[in-house]
C-alpha cells in the first residue's frame, strides 16, 4: 500500500478536495457537551471538523444503510398504478470513520453484495461512497471508555477496506495511506510528500502504545464462539440476560455489524404510496411474530439467544468471512442493563465455565460425572 | 443533512436525543450522551421518532362539519366560527357550559394559554388533562403532605441510591430510561424491592418482590410503618426537625399489625419485614411510583409518603420520593395549571389572594367555584350542563376508558386539535390541524421537574398550526388583546407568574439541558435535589390513615378481583404509535393475538377454572357482567384479573355507571358466555 506524509494543518484541505470533486462530505464534529456526530461539511463548520473525538453512537452504516429509506413510488392513475424504484446515492466521503467502522461496512459489503441476492440499494450508495479512516492514537479522545476493537481485531488501526487512510504521528505530521487507487489518486497532490523509514518506525510505535492504551472493557471471543457454536449456554444464562433487557433494540441499532431491516408501504396522497425500508431488531418481540400468530421468539431470553448466536456462532462467521461484532463498544454505550457484547461474553463465559467444573458431590461420585459429560450429539 | 439536539415527547423521562434533517425531512434519530438524565440510552420509542415525524397522513387543513359531513375551510373560517359558537353557548348557557380538555402531552406553552383561556376570556375553571382523577389525588397529597408535587430527586441520582422500591409501575414498559437506572443501580449493588400485583421485567430483577394482592397497598405499608416503629428505626431527629402530624401517625402505625397484612396482602410477613427494614436501615432509599394508575387511591399514596418521612429518605443524595409522570408532559400540564381547582403554580382557585394576584397579572377575573376535569366531563357528571368542549391533542375515545361518548354526542360544539383523524373526528364539529414534534419550538417538564426545549428541526407542511397559536387567534376572536409573537414570549410570561419557573427563559433552557424547577432568578441552574435542607417555609406533614375496610372485597361468589391499569404495550394508546411501522407492530403484539382485547388471568387460577389461553370467558360482577378473552400468563398473581388500560368497554359493562375510584372489581369468571 501507498503512504505519504502530511502536516497536521494540510490534513483538512483532504475535505476541500474531495467536496472539490462533487462529494457530500461527512465528518465528524463536537455536539452539546461531550456528544459528538457525523455530519455534512460546509463553508460555515469546515474548521470545526474534528480529528481526534469520541466515536458517536450513532453508527455510520446509516450512509450505506439509511435509518429510513425511500425504495419506490406507486401512483395511480386510470385504474393503472406505476412502480417507480427511488434511489438515492449522492458521491459521499465520509472523513474521519473509526477503524471499527471500517470493519462494520466490510461486513456489511459482504452481507449486501457478495451473496446470491445483490442489494441494489446498498450497491449505489456504497460505490459512491469513499471512505477516509482515521486511526485511533489519542487515549484521552479516541480510545473510549467501552473500546474493545484489539478483542475483534478490528483497530485501532484497520488494515484494509478503506481508501485512504490517516494517522496522527504527531510532532505535526500525519501518515496517509491509500487502501485503493481511488484514494492513490488524492497522492498526487502537493500537500503530500514521500514519508522515510523513520516515519514507518513511528507509525509502529505509536500503535505498540495506543493498543497498551485501552480501558477495561474487553471481550474474550474465542472460548465464547466455541461454547456458542457448540450450543453449550444453558437456558438459565440466556434468562438472566433477558432479565435485563429493556426491548429498546438500541444495540441492534448502533451496531456496524447489524444488518436487519423491514419493509411497509405507505398511502402518501389519494393516489400515490411509497414503499420505505426501515432499520428493524431482534431484540424486539415482533420481530419474528409471523402472519397467523406463531412467534418463535416471543420471550426476551430468546431473543438475546438469537441476538449472540447470530453474532458470534461460528456458521455465521463462516458465511460472512467476519464475526459479526467489530468491537466499537456503542452496544455498551446504549444499553439500559449492562449486557452489551463485553458484559454477554463474560456472562456466557463464566456461565459455561462454571458449569464445566465438578461438584464435590461429583468428585465423590464420578460415575454421576460422567453422565454429566455426555452431551447429546447436536445439529 | 443537519443534527440538532432536542428532547424526546413521550414519556416522562424526557432523553435528550439528537434529530437528523435532511431536505426538510426527519431521516433519524439517536440519543444524546452527555445528556444527565439517558446518558446516551433511548428506548424503542425514541429509537423510531424519525418514523413518526415522517409519517404523511397529517391532517393538512381546518375542517368544519357542514351538513353532516366534514369540509376544509379557512383558518379564519375555522377560528371565527369558534369563536361565535363559543360566545353563544356562554351567553346561552353560561361560561361553566364550556370546558377545556388537554392531553398530558401538551407543550408548557399551548397548555398555559389553554388555562388563561378558559378563566379569563370564557370565565370557567373546567379546565383538566387527560390523566386527571389518577394524578390529581397524587398531586393533592404531595402539596398536603410534601408542599412540592414533583419528585423529589433527579433520575440520575438512583445511581446513588442504596436501597430502590418500585411500587406498581411497569417502569420497562412505561419508562425505561428509569428502569435501567434502576436495574444498573442493582448491578451496582443496590437492593431492589418490588411492589406489584404484576410479575414485570423490572420485578425479575428484585431482590425481594412483594406481589401483593390488589388494592392492599395501604395494609402493606401500615404493617411496614409497625415494623420499622417497633424495631427503632424511625428517623427521629429527622421527624422532630421537619414533621408535623407524628404523634397521630404513630398511633395509627402502632395499631399495624403484619401477621395481618402479610395474610390480607398474601406475601410472606419476613418479606413486608425483611422490605421495611431494608428500606429503613438504607444510608439512602428511593421510593418509585406512577401518578397514572387509577387503581392507586389517595390513601395508598398517603401510605408511601409517610413512609418516606418516617425514615427520613429525603433530601438526601439517592435519596426522595419519585411520583413519576408517565406521559412526557403530565408535570408541566398540571404547573400550568390545567387543574379545575388550581391555577398555575398549584394554588387553588379558592384561595382569594391567589386569584386577586393571578387577576392582576392577566387583567381579567378570575372564576372562584373549582371546574369540571377530563373525568367529570367525559363521563357528563355536569349532567349535560357541559355544551362544548374544546380538545387539545386528546382523544378520549381511543385513549381511556371512556367508551361511553354520552357526553360528546350531546355537545353543541366540540372542537380538536390533533395531528391525525382519530377515534374524536367522528364527534368533532371542528378539526384543527396542529403542528408536530419537531415542527415548533416548545417546552416540556419531565418528571425529574426537568424544563426542557423542544426544538424546530424542520418546517411543518403549508396548513397545520401551532397549538398555542391556535389558541391565540380564538382569543383574539373572542375580543381579547392577546399578542403573543412566539413561543418564547409564552415562556416569559410563565416565568412572571410562577415562582418556581421565575428564572426560566428559552436562552437559559437551550445553554445546557434544560433547567429543574425551582430555577428562580436566585437559582437559575435550577435544582436537582428538593428538600436538601428541609421543607420550605412549612413543615411536612404525616397523614394518619384509617384502616377502612377496603372499598371492594372478594366473596365466595366474586373470588377474583379484577384490575384496571396499565400494561404492556400500553403506551398510553399513543395515536403517534399508530404512524411508525415498528412501534404499530409492537404495540399491536397482543392486540393481533387477542384482537377483541383481552383481560390478564394468572396461569393457576386458569388451571383451576380450566380455561385456555385464547377462551372466550364472561366476567360477571354484582353489577354487570362482560365478555372478554383470557389471556393466560404467569405474569399475573393468582386470584387477581387484570385489564389493560386500553379495554374500554369492559368498566362500563361491569359497573353500569362509572364511579370514581372503582378500579377494583369482584368478580366471578364464568367459562361459556352465552
Amino acid at each position: 500500500m501507498k503512504a505519504r506524509i502530511i502536516d497536521s494543518v494540510d490534513v483538512l484541505k483532504i475535505v476541500d478536495l474531495l467536496r472539490a470533486q462533487g462529494r457530500e462530505v461527512i465528518a465528524p464534529f463536537r455536539g452539546r457537551g461531550n456528544d459528538t456526530y457525523f455530519d455534512t461539511v460546509t463553508s460555515e463548520n469546515r474548521d470545526d471538523v474534528q480529528i481526534h473525538f469520541a466515536n458517536p453512537s450513532y453508527p455510520p452504516k446509516r450512509f450505506v444503510l439509511p435509518h429510513i429509506e425511500q425504495m419506490m413510488k406507486f401512483h395511480r392513475s386510470d385504474g393503472k398504478i406505476d412502480m417507480e424504484p427511488t434511489y438515492e446515492h449522492p458521491p459521499r466521503a465520509i472523513f474521519g470513520i473509526r477503524s471499527c467502522d471500517v470493519a462494520g461496512i466490510s461486513h456489511l459489503d459482504r452481507f449486501y453484495l457478495d451473496r446470491e441476492f445483490r442489494d441494489i440499494y446498498y450497491e449505489k450508495r456504497r460505490q459512491n461512497l469513499f471512505l477516509v479512516n482515521v486511526v485511533c492514537t489519542d487515549p484521552a479522545r479516541d480510545i473510549g471508555e467501552n473500546c474493545f476493537c484489539m478483542c475483534a481485531d478490528t483497530g485501532p488501526a484497520a488494515r484494509e477496506h478503506f481508501d485512504l487512510q490517516l494517522m496522527d504521528l504527531g510532532m505535526g505530521q500525519f501518515m496517509a495511506v491509500a487502501g485503493t487507487t481511488a484514494g492513490q489518486t488524492l497522492f498526487n497532490e502537493p500537500i503530500f510528500r514521500k514519508g522515510t523509514p523513520a516515519h514507518v518506525e513511528r507509525r509502529r510505535e505509536i500503535l505498540g502504545e495506543a493498543r497498551k492504551r485501552f480501558k477495561t472493557t474487553t471481550s474474550w471471543f474465542p472460548a465464547t464462539v466455541r461454547y456458542v457454536s457448540q450450543d453449550k449456554i444453558l437456558d438459565s444464562t440466556w434468562e438472566e440476560i433477558g432479565k435485563r433487557c429493556m426491548e429498546c433494540g438500541g444495540c441492534t441499532y448502533v451496531c456496524p455489524a447489524c444488518t436487519c431491516f423491514t419493509v411497509s408501504d405507505r398511502q402518501t396522497g389519494p393516489d400515490e404510496a411509497e414503499r420505505v425500508r426501515i432499520w428493524d431488531s431482534c431484540a424486539l418481540a415482533g420481530f419474528t411474530r409471523m402472519a397467523g400468530g406463531f412467534n418463535p421468539r416471543r420471550a426476551v431470553h430468546d431473543r438475546r439467544n438469537r441476538r449472540f448466536f447470530r453474532k458470534l456462532a461460528h456458521y455465521f462467521i463462516q458465511r460472512e468471512l467476519s464475526m459479526a461484532c467489530v468491537g466499537c463498544g456503542r452496544c455498551v454505550s446504549v444499553c439500559h442493563g449492562d449486557i452489551g457484547m463485553p458484559s454477554v461474553v463474560e456472562m456466557l463465559r463464566r456461565a459455561t465455565a462454571e458449569r464445566a467444573l465438578p461438584s464435590a458431590a461429583e468428585k465423590a461420585s464420578p460415575s454421576v460425572a460422567e453422565v454429566d459429560k455426555n452431551e447429546p450429539v447436536r445439529q | 443533512m443537519a443534527q440538532k439536539l432536542t428532547t424526546c415527547t413521550f414519556c416522562g423521562a424526557g432523553c435528550g436525543i439528537y434529530l437528523e434533517t435532511h431536505d426538510n425531512r426527519v431521516i433519524g434519530a439517536y440519543p444524546s450522551r452527555s445528556h444527565p438524565t439517558n446518558a446516551g440510552r433511548l428506548c424503542v420509542r425514541g429509537w423510531h421518532v424519525h418514523e413518526v415525524a415522517s409519517s404523511p397522513d397529517r391532517l393538512k387543513k381546518p375542517l368544519l362539519r357542514q351538513n353532516g359531513e366534514l369540509h376544509e375551510v379557512t383558518w379564519d373560517e375555522a377560528i371565527d366560527f369558534v369563536a361565535a359558537r363559543l360566545l353563544e353557548i356562554r351567553r346561552r348557557h353560561g361560561p361553566d357550559a364550556i370546558a377545556f380538555l388537554s392531553s398530558p402531552r401538551c407543550s408548557n406553552e399551548e397548555s398555559y394559554l389553554m388555562q388563561k383561556l378558559a378563566r379569563t376570556i370564557v370565565g370557567t375553571n373546567n379546565v383538566g388533562h387527560g390523566a386527571g382523577v389518577y394524578c390529581n389525588n397524587s398531586i393533592n397529597v404531595l402539596l398536603d403532605m410534601l408542599g412540592i408535587a414533583a419528585s423529589t430527586n433527579s433520575i440520575n441520582d438512583l445511581a446513588n441510591s442504596e436501597v430502590i422500591m418500585v411500587d406498581g409501575v411497569d417502569l420497562n414498559r412505561q419508562l425505561p430510561t428509569i428502569a435501567g437506572w434502576v436495574i444498573r443501580a442493582k448491578l451496582n449493588g443496590a437492593r431492589l424491592i418490588v411492589i406489584d400485583m404484576r410479575r414485570h421485567r423490572v420485578a425479575e430483577n428484585a431482590d425481594l418482590f412483594l406481589q401483593i394482592k390488589p388494592g392492599t397497598e395501604v395494609a402493606l405499608y401500615g404493617a411496614m410503618a409497625k415494623v420499622i416503629v417497633d424495631r427503632g428505626l424511625a428517623n427521629l431527629p429527622f421527624i422532630k426537625a421537619h414533621c408535623d402530624e407524628y404523634e397521630a401517625f404513630l398511633e395509627y402505625a402502632l395499631s399495624g399489625d403484619l401477621q395481618k397484612s402479610a395474610r390480607a396482602c398474601d406475601v410472606p410477613a419476613e418479606s413486608i419485614e425483611a422490605a421495611a427494614i431494608s428500606f429503613a436501615k438504607a444510608g439512602s432509599a428511593a421510593l418509585l411510583y406512577s401518578t397514572g394508575v387509577e387503581s392507586r387511591g389517595k390513601q395508598s399514596i398517603q401510605a408511601m409518603v409517610n413512609l418516606v418521612l418516617l425514615t427520613g429518605q429525603i433530601g438526601k443524595k439517592g435519596a426522595g420520593l419519585f411520583p413519576l409522570t408517565e406521559q412526557n408532559n403530565l408535570q408541566g400540564v398540571c404547573d400550568m395549571g390545567m387543574l379545575p381547582d388550581r391555577l398555575p403554580g398549584y394554588l387553588p382557585v379558592t384561595d382569594s389572594a391567589a386569584r386577586a394576584a393571578f387577576a392582576k397579572a392577566w387583567n381579567a377575573p378570575i372564576p372562584a367555584a373549582p371546574g369540571l376535569d377530563a373525568d367529570d366531563v367525559l363521563n357528563d357528571r355536569g349532567q349535560g350542563r357541559v355544551k362544548a368542549v374544546w380538545l387539545d391533542r386528546y382523544d378520549p375515545i381511543s385513549t381511556a376508558s371512556y367508551g361511553d361518548t354520552r357526553c360528546l354526542g350531546g355537545c353543541d360544539l366540540v372542537v380538536t386539535q390533533h395531528l391525525f383523524r382519530t377515534g374524536l373526528t367522528e364527534f368533532a364539529h371542528v378539526v384543527l390541524p396542529t403542528t408536530a414534534f419537531g415542527e415548533e419550538r416548545v417546552s416540556f417538564t419531565s418528571t425529574e421537574r426537568r424544563i426542557q426545549l423542544a426544538e424546530k428541526v424542520i418546517d411543518p407542511a403549508a396548513g397545520p398550526m401551532a397549538a398555542w397559536e391556535q389558541l391565540v387567534r380564538l382569543a383574539q376572536a373572542m375580543g381579547a388583546d392577546w399578542k403573543y409573537s412566539s413561543s418564547e414570549q409564552i415562556m416569559e410570561e410563565i416565568a412572571g407568574v410562577i415562582p418556581f419557573y421565575s428564572g426560566v427563559s428559552y436562552e437559559n433552557l437551550a445553554r445546557e439541558y434544560g433547567r429543574q424547577w425551582p430555577c428562580t432568578k436566585e437559582r437559575p441552574l435550577g435544582t436537582p435535589r428538593l428538600f436538601e435542607d428541609g421543607p420550605d417555609d412549612r413543615k411536612f406533614s404525616f397523614a394518619p390513615l384509617h384502616y377502612a375496610s377496603p372499598l371492594s372485597t372478594v366473596s365466595s361468589d366474586y373470588p377474583l378481583m379484577l384490575v384496571f391499569g396499565h400494561s404492556l404495550y400500553y403506551w398510553h394508546q399513543n395515536v403517534l404509535i399508530n404512524h411508525s411501522e415498528t412501534l404499530k407492530r409492537e404495540h399491536r403484539l397482543l392486540l393481533l393475538d387477542y384482537p377483541g382485547g383481552f383481560v390478564e388471568i394468572s396461569t393457576d387460577d386458569a388451571e383451576q377454572l380450566q380455561i385456555r389461553d385464547g377462551q372466550k370467558i364472561r366476567l360477571r360482577a354484582a353489577t354487570g357482567s362482560a365478555v372478554s378473552t383470557a389471556r393466560v400468563t404467569s405474569e399475573v398473581r393468582n386470584g387477581a384479573i387484570f385489564v389493560p388500560y386500553f379495554v374500554q368497554q369492559l368498566r362500563s359493562q361491569l359497573i353500569q355507571e362509572n364511579v370514581n375510584g372503582s378500579s377494583l372489581i369482584p368478580v366471578r369468571v364464568e367459562r361459556d358466555p352465552a
